[in-house]
């Protein structure tokens, strides 16, 4: 069972050792920028739901940046689909489609924590004094197991890179524009409450919040987050099997 | 070659949407065989592989490998078969080493083989100085050497070769040509080759199977294939274009282009000449 999973691991690991100094540099900017439009401009001159804003605010960029860092995999299983055939050298190869699941999630875990990482660098150097609980671990690792697996899922649905592209722009920027990276959702009409609340999103940036400035974790949305995760598994799973039809 | 079967394929039919791609193809391969299959582009070889590799489910019908069931033993027989892609699969961005390696894992080779099998591989393509290379600095030739060798590290009792030398210049498709044979006759590895060079299956096939719109029209040596038409060709140059008429002898050949007014040739019979008996067009059409 493990060798397919070390196989998976050992290729994407290596594609991205080559690349790493890019790969970093680029997923570092944007919550550099958003950090120094927001973070600067508000500062601790406007709280937010109890805490300074630019407190406030990197728990929603590491939520944000974890996400856009596990879902990116999406953009590599696509390419070494449709433009390398790599994803065929895994179909032909004795090892069951649960193996290629585990291996791309570990990726994009691994791809997750670097992102959080990092963010912890700017949150020391500006010098915002998060109150990082055990906790944290365990809801990061499952935040970026989830989007992971809807990665998978969408890579292996989609039927050119272009179409990847879409499901970017229709889902994946407005679920992290609305779902509490940068305000609180209880300040969204009504209607658009009810659709956050239909996002994973939503609820990791709220745990993932509590858990980085020393509110209390609502175990309600963990399980929430843990349906999320079931469902994806599954459809990831059906996915990989529907290439092969 | 022994009477073993390494796979069997029955009834196989594979449809997209109302086109029938395969239709109820049969075929057996045995132990050390080295088999053509010979069609033109959209005859259904690729989707034959696919569908016996397990990259596509065919849409029914059996595929056998060493007497138990693909699909209910995947694992087990997905150890038995090497593969190479029409399109090469070879990751561009990892060393010809970290190919080889990620070969080793996705097969589960003892790691106490690893370093010997790639190693091996690596000479038997004549690309050991290129060892830690990144495959993007690699020619299309050397690629196809490494994208071959690597089927076989896991010691595949098949291997199926799509269309391994196309877009390749001569000379580097006759090289390919000595390594699958070295394949088949060194390593004793049965060979379904995919191809539409004609002449590749001659030099290469102990027997070959043509594909014609989803079906198998024939299945026999190259030998037999060719000479169930005749030996000798006339070809007569005339207005119409080129007529075709085949011999048994050359005396009979030499007797009819004698009695020919237009300008002629003769010329020993190819493969070619019977598939375009068979299918009415060339193979590469």
């Amino acid at each position: 069972m493990l060798n397919g999973v070390q196989a998976v691991l050992y290729r994407e690991v290596h594609v991205f050792r080559k690349k790493a100094k890019k790969q970093i540099l680029a997923s570092s900017l944007s919550p550099l920028l958003f950090l120094i439009a927001f973070g600067w401009g508000f500062g601790d001159r406007v709280a937010v739901d109890g805490l300074p804003y630019i407190l406030f605010l990197i728990p929603g960029l590491i939520t944000m940046s974890s996400l856009n860092q596990s879902y990116s995999i999406a953009q590599e299983i696509n390419i070494s689909r449709f433009y390398f055939h790599v994803f065929d050298e895994f179909l032909i190869a004795p090892i069951s489609h649960i193996e290629i699941i585990i291996g791309e999630v570990l990726y994009g875990v691994f791809k997750a924590s670097i992102s959080v990482f990092l963010i912890f660098g700017y949150a020391f150097l500006f010098g915002v004094d998060l109150r990082i609980s055990a906790s944290f671990f365990i809801i990061i690792l499952m935040h970026s197991f989830m989007f992971s697996l809807l990665a998978i899922t969408v890579s292996m649905l989609i039927k050119d890179h272009g179409s990847q592209a879409q499901v970017n722009t229709f889902v994946i920027t407005p679920m992290i524009f609305l779902c509490g990276t940068f305000f609180p959702v209880d300040k969204l009409p009504a209607f658009f409450k009810v659709i956050v609340h239909c996002l994973p999103l939503t609820y990791s940036t709220k745990v993932i919040r509590a858990s980085l400035t020393g509110g209390e974790i609502n175990l309600v949305y963990i399980g929430i987050m843990l349906i999320f995760m079931c469902t994806f598994f599954l459809t990831a799973l059906y996915a990989v099997k529907k290439v092969e039809a | 070659m022994s009477n073993h079967p390494i796979l069997s394929v029955s009834k196989l039919v594979k449809t997209f949407g109302k086109k029938t791609a395969v239709n109820a193809v049969e075929f057996t391969i045995h132990e050390g065989e080295f088999i053509g299959l010979l069609g033109s582009n959209g005859a259904g070889k690729t989707t034959i592989i696919k569908a016996i590799v397990g990259l596509i489910k065919p849409t029914s019908g059996t595929v056998l490998y060493n007497n138990k069931n693909f699909e209910a033993n995947l694992k087990e027989s997905k150890k038995l078969i090497g593969v190479v892609p029409q399109n090469s699969n070879l990751d561009r961005d990892l060393t010809a080493y970290e190919n080889l390696y990620l070969h080793t894992l996705l097969h589960n080779i003892p790691v106490k083989e690893r370093e010997a099998k790639i190693s091996t591989a690596l000479d038997f393509a004549e690309l050991s100085d290129y060892r830690d290379k990144q495959l993007k600095t690699f020619s299309g030739g050397m690629k196809r050497r490494l994208v071959i060798v690597r089927a076989l590290i896991h010691d595949p009792k098949i291997i199926f070769l799509d269309e391994p030398t196309v877009g390749l210049d001569p000379q580097i498709r006759r090289n390919l040509w000595n390594l699958i044979l070295k394949i088949n006759q060194v390593k004793k590895t049965a060979i379904l080759l995919t191809t539409h060079y004609i002449e590749e299956a001659e030099k290469l096939c102990n027997r070959v199977m043509v594909l014609d719109h989803g079906d198998i029209i024939m299945d026999n040596t190259p030998e037999k294939l060719k000479h169930g038409l005749g030996r000798f060709v006339l070809e007569i140059y005339n207005e119409e274009g080129i007529t075709e008429k085949y011999f048994e002898t050359q005396e009979a050949a030499l007797t009819a282009q004698g009695q020919c007014q237009s300008e002629s040739k003769i010329r020993d019979i190819a493969l070619e000449d019977v598939i375009i008996q068979l299918t009415g067009r060339r193979v590469n059409a």
